[in-house]
């Protein structure tokens, strides 16, 4: 394919192959801008136009939601030295971080042991999915009331008696990162499990055969090997989990120092209504996010875009 | 059948035959264990809980201490849980007929198109999936207040369906380049316009990925919090959401979650969650791991 001009009208029509019959068709190209048209104007007016209007609205003043004025960068400068702001960051990166590396270490672990095991393995892969089927709120709920002081399952199983873990700083957080390791490594390692199989058993093999060990053939041949899989797996990870709302919501409302950036912004919106400073707030989070996606997705080549529509090929 | 070859490869090898053969089986039993009780032992201590009457789901640890009952089922209906269940069947349905309808026309297109052009727009889409959803909250709250969208399912499933789309195009994408295009020549030099063999050719062969894709944008439509928390909190009779709902419950103790109650509506929702997954196992892992990993 050596088509790169844009094309023009006359070519689209000269383009058009030679058995066409009446004039009801139309032409390859012409039906590819009109195939993705519709996609693309939905995605600009549901989720780009929004986006372009909380920063036009973090620029005004509000009280409630009455328009008081121009405010220019103050709802920046308001929330950029707020306590409440560089708290809410810090939860959401301890927990993105802990929680992503524990899924992946878990969900390789899983991975791994599933690519050996033959028989059982179409169990496993079912019950695998039913963790990541199940609705985050119901998870939330479950863990919530399995940490929680009564009926007090958790504390049960280890003799811990009354142990608080849901109304203190600390254990508040492990225990959210705990439920979204439950729910999310099982996912991750079915993503792996999908890049193990791509592997050819031969180079194993012949690893094993040059008297490799296990731990060596697993860090010299099979992570190198699972390396895109590995990254796509993070970055997709990494970007959910800065997003987190609904296991905070549901299992502690933002209390003991677990409130993240999503449920910081959502706090602006119905609670105690201010369009100015939750845009702003959410303007700073969607930066954050946004550039963080973009860094991973630079650091991964464009080889996601590629690897994943010419894989199939 | 790959793994006859490596026991048998590293019975050459390493001459030592039985006992390790065993104690494999043993430690591949205790993995299988492992794992299977991680994904479903939760879902034994949620099934124990809900049929816990009165005060025992709150107050007894043990999974296995009656008196157990329905009671928590028909309180659940009471609150008008099944209104809950339609507007989210509802959302859900609206938001994975619109995804397939208009992805996998630009999926198709994408996968058609010559490689560079391509780049950019899934470059293009990437980016969108990469928008986190708490950004449209405040604009989006203050657009369907005037437009009067709050509280409808318009108002959720048009988000939904701009956020599900990246991932529908991505599946969608790779399903189609998958299909050989000379079957589509064929169609072509037999007389049919380029669209005619997008419907009556291509989109029928895609159909097992286009499925694959349906299920899992109705999964993400069905269990979505934050907007719909945000814009539909209350009223079942309109247009809350099931998590909103399981998130919403209230006893009659202030500030104490009804244990009961809320177990009992899971499990109302994860027994035919549960159940589809189980069916379309296949279908759904092929899905998933096409829209993120594809080695």
């Amino acid at each position: 394919m050596t088509r790169v001009r844009p094309a023009t009208a006359d070519e689209t029509r000269s383009d058009v192959a030679p058995p066409r019959r009446r004039g009801s068709g139309l032409s390859e190209r012409a039906l590819a801008r009109v195939f993705v048209a519709p996609s693309l104007i939905l995605m600009a007016l549901v989720a780009l136009f929004p986006v372009l209007y909380a920063v036009v609205l973090s620029l005004f003043e509000y009280t409630r939601r009455e328009r008081q004025g121009f405010a220019g960068l103050g709802n920046y400068v308001a929330a950029l030295s707020d306590d409440r702001f560089w708290s809410a960051l810090w939860f959401t990166i301890v927990f993105t971080v802990t929680s992503v590396a524990a899924e992946f270490v878990i969900g390789l672990g899983f991975a791994l042991l599933m690519n050996q095991t033959f028989r059982g393995r179409g169990i496993t892969r079912a019950a695998i999915l039913i963790p990541w089927v199940i609705p985050t709120v119901i998870a939330a709920q479950m863990w919530f009331f399995m940490f929680n002081v009564t009926p007090g399952f958790i504390n049960s199983v280890f003799g811990l008696g009354d142990f608080n873990w849901l109304g203190q700083p600390g254990w508040a957080t492990f225990a959210i990162v705990f439920a979204d390791v439950w729910k999310t490594a099982p996912f991750v390692a079915l993503l792996l499990l999908a890049g193990l199989q791509t592997i050819p058993v031969e180079i194993t093999e012949s690893a094993m055969v040059d008297g490799a060990g296990r731990w060596q053939r697993l860090w010299y041949i099979t992570l190198p090997l699972l390396r895109p899989a590995i990254l796509v797996a993070l970055l997709f990870r990494t970007v959910d989990a800065l997003r987190v709302y609904d296991l905070v919501a549901v299992m502690t409302g933002g209390a003991f120092d677990t409130e993240s950036l999503s449920v910081l912004v959502q706090q602006y919106v119905v609670r105690t209504p201010d369009p100015g400073y939750g845009s702003a707030l959410s303007t700073l989070t969607f930066i954050l996010i946004l550039g963080i996606g973009l860094v991973f997705v630079r650091a991964l080549g464009r080889d996601i875009a590629i690897g994943r529509t010419e894989g199939a090929r | 059948m790959s793994d006859t070859t490596t026991t048998m490869t590293r019975k050459a090898s390493v001459p030592v035959p039985r006992p390790v053969g065993r104690r494999r089986l043993w430690v591949k039993a205790a993995t299988l264990l492992v794992i299977l009780s991680w994904c479903l032992f939760p879902f034994l201590w949620l099934v124990m809980t809900s049929l816990k009457l009165g005060d025992r789901a709150l107050n007894s640890p043990d999974l296995f201490q009656g008196p157990f009952g329905l009671a928590n089922y028909r309180n659940v209906f009471e609150q008008d849980f099944h209104l809950n269940l339609r507007n989210s069947l509802a959302v859900a349905t609206m938001t994975t007929l619109i995804c397939i309808t208009v992805g996998s026309l630009a999926a198709y297109a994408l996968a058609r198109l010559p490689l560079k052009r391509r780049l950019i727009l899934l470059t293009g889409v990437l980016a969108v999936s990469l928008f986190p959803p708490v950004a449209l909250v405040p604009p989006l709250y203050e657009v369907w207040r005037s437009i009067g969208l709050l509280n409808k399912w318009e108002g959720l499933y048009l988000p939904y369906t701009a956020f599900e789309l990246p991932l529908t195009i991505f599946i969608l994408t790779t399903f189609y380049a998958a299909i050989p295009k000379e079957l589509e020549e064929a169609a072509k030099v037999d007389g049919a316009t380029p669209f005619q063999a997008f419907y009556k050719v291509v989109f029928p062969l895609a159909a097992p990925g286009v499925f694959a894709a349906g299920i899992i944008i109705f999964v993400a439509a069905w269990n979505e919090f934050l907007l719909a928390s945000t814009f539909a909190p209350r009223n079942p009779e309109i247009a809350q959401t099931v998590p909103v709902a399981i998130a919403a419950f209230t006893g009659q103790v202030e500030f104490q979650r009804p244990i009961g109650t809320i177990t009992a509506a899971c499990v109302v929702v994860v027994i035919p969650m549960v159940v589809v997954a189980l069916l379309f196992q296949r279908r759904i892992v092929a899905g998933l791991t096409a829209g993120s990993v594809k080695g």
